[in-house]
């Protein structure tokens, strides 16, 4: 009987995932896309002081993709431990924060192709930097205990890596001169520079050596859902609307410029 | 029972570290010693001229964190100095010392060097100048009574037996000095704690990595202690050989 039970209930929870298995049939039906998004990590999802809503380049993509499929875009706040919990219970159809895509996620959630990357990148004084060969020469400070240290290393084993507490700290030893460039992922050293007093004097060189993509999450198995959204970022990017996005908030005229480097479609 | 041990290759970043470590506070012990010396006589100088800035320097470097001290050396006198200066500190470079090369020592290494010194300098004087206070005026008296020159009072009577007394402190300032030396990591100095905090980053073996960084600094300690136990026992020391 015991057996019987156990039996019946994974039939039920199969059938239930079949009947269930076409999210995008259900999307049109109720006429909402539920995506979940940051609410508090500019310029990729934040509340606006203004707006009072969330806003940012992972909601302008949420937007995108809910214009297409033809229905009403709804926001729902989260934070990054959340964002796989929240696509496994099916409390929202789709993820759209700053999700990096990695093998270990990818095996309970689908992924889209990515939409925006993130790189580790330098910030060195305005003209210093001929070559990317030169950083194999010079002192480069770096945060202690940091994935970037290694990948710093490893890129250029010739560099006198010189390790801080934290970033402010590095660049306060590139601002004296104790090192030439500090590395950091790109957003984060944009970020940091939009604060200082004479940030002209410094520049983000156009390069990453390493990229961490990030793409749409779609619950495990929703095949169709998964294509329109892959359909969507393509078109986006094919009619300049991705690139238009992007100035929105990285663009030059931002309070945070950095050089695109990443297109949608590009291989990484 | 504490799990693998580390690669060689860590072993050998730890070993660098050491290596370091041993350098720089052996450095500065010896300068230290020198200024810690020089620093007291002026300090116990009947002359104002001479007691003041010692008084001054005393103040200022036994009542702020060693930490604090390192960070104005390495960021905030930087920030003041000549661009072109700092350069050339930052410079790698060799020096050629007619029989064997000898590189530069990095920046973070010379300022990691001057504020750990001028730092143990100043407790290195105090522990002098308790050694002299344990020497009896009065026989500074007997000396000048038995015809000694001022000179020779504190050359034959005061030191021999101030060094004697400030022989233990004076060790107890050289273990701290080496211990102080794990602060200078905040400033980008690869020196042993620096090494092993590496170590932990890359393998994420963190009981072997600060295991052994702890074993090294415990060996070093000990080591400067039997040192202090041989001259203590040693007939020159008994016979009052200072």
């Amino acid at each position: 009987m015991k057996k019987l039970t156990a039996l019946t209930a994974l039939t039920l929870a199969v059938l239930s995932g079949l009947a269930h298995a076409d999210r995008l049939d259900d999307i049109k039906k109720s006429g909402v896309l539920r995506v979940a998004s940051f609410d508090s990590n500019p310029p990729f999802g934040f509340v606006d002081a203004k707006s009072k809503q969330i806003e940012g380049l992972d909601v302008d993509y949420a937007k995108a993709i809910a214009d297409k499929l033809g229905v009403k875009l709804q926001l729902q706040p989260t934070n990054p431990a959340n964002r796989v919990p929240l696509l496994v219970a099916n409390k929202v159809d789709l993820v759209l924060a700053n999700f990096t895509i990695t093998p270990e996620r990818a095996e309970q959630v689908n992924f889209s192709i990515p939409y925006f990357a993130s790189g580790q990148q330098f910030i060195v004084k305005k003209g210093t930097l001929k070559s990317e060969a030169d950083l194999n020469t010079w002192r480069v400070g770096v945060d202690k205990g940091t994935v970037n240290e290694g990948v710093l290393r490893e890129k250029f084993p010739g560099a006198k890596v010189v390790a801080y507490d934290d970033t402010p700290f590095a660049f306060t030893a590139l601002r004296n001169g104790n090192v030439q460039a500090i590395t950091q992922d790109g957003p984060k050293l944009i970020g940091l520079l939009a604060n200082v007093p004479d940030k002209d004097k410094y520049e983000v060189p156009p390069f990453t050596i390493s990229n961490d993509l990030i793409g749409v999450g779609i619950p495990k198995g929703e095949a169709r859902l998964t294509d329109v959204v892959n359909e969507t970022l393509t078109e986006l990017e094919a009619d300049g609307k991705a690139q238009g996005i992007y100035d929105a908030w990285f663009g030059p005229t931002t309070k945070t410029p950095l050089t695109r480097l990443y297109k949608i479609g590009d291989k990484s | 029972m504490f799990g693998e041990l580390l690669a060689p290759r860590f072993l050998h970043w730890l070993f660098d570290g050491f290596v370091l470590t041993l350098i720089l506070s052996l450095l500065t012990c010896l300068v230290a010693t020198g200024l810690g010396f020089a620093l007291c006589l002026a300090r116990i100088s009947p002359s104002r001229i001479w007691s003041w800035p010692a008084r001054a320097y005393l103040a200022l470097f036994r009542n702020t964190p060693l930490l604090v001290q390192l960070f104005f050396w390495y960021f905030g006198v930087t920030a003041l100095l000549p661009e072109a200066l700092v350069m050339w500190l930052n410079q790698p470079r060799s020096l050629n010392l007619v029989l064997f090369e000898i590189e530069w020592p990095s920046f973070e290494f010379l300022a990691g060097f001057w504020g750990l010194m001028l730092y143990t300098a100043a407790f290195i004087c105090e522990e002098f100048r308790a050694g002299v206070g344990s020497v009896r005026v009065e026989q500074r008296a007997a000396g000048l009574a038995l015809g000694f020159k001022p000179a020779q009072v504190w050359r034959y009577i005061v030191f021999p037996q101030a060094l004697r007394t400030a022989l233990g402190p004076l060790l107890g300032q050289y273990m701290n000095a080496l211990k102080n030396s794990s602060l200078t990591m905040a400033i980008g100095l690869a020196e042993l704690s620096y090494a092993s905090r590496q170590v932990e980053t890359e393998t994420f073996k963190t009981f072997q990595a600060f295991g052994f960084a702890t074993l090294l600094y415990v060996a070093s300690i000990a080591l400067i202690e039997v040192i202090g136990q041989l001259i203590a026992r040693s007939k020159w020391y008994r016979q009052g050989g200072v």
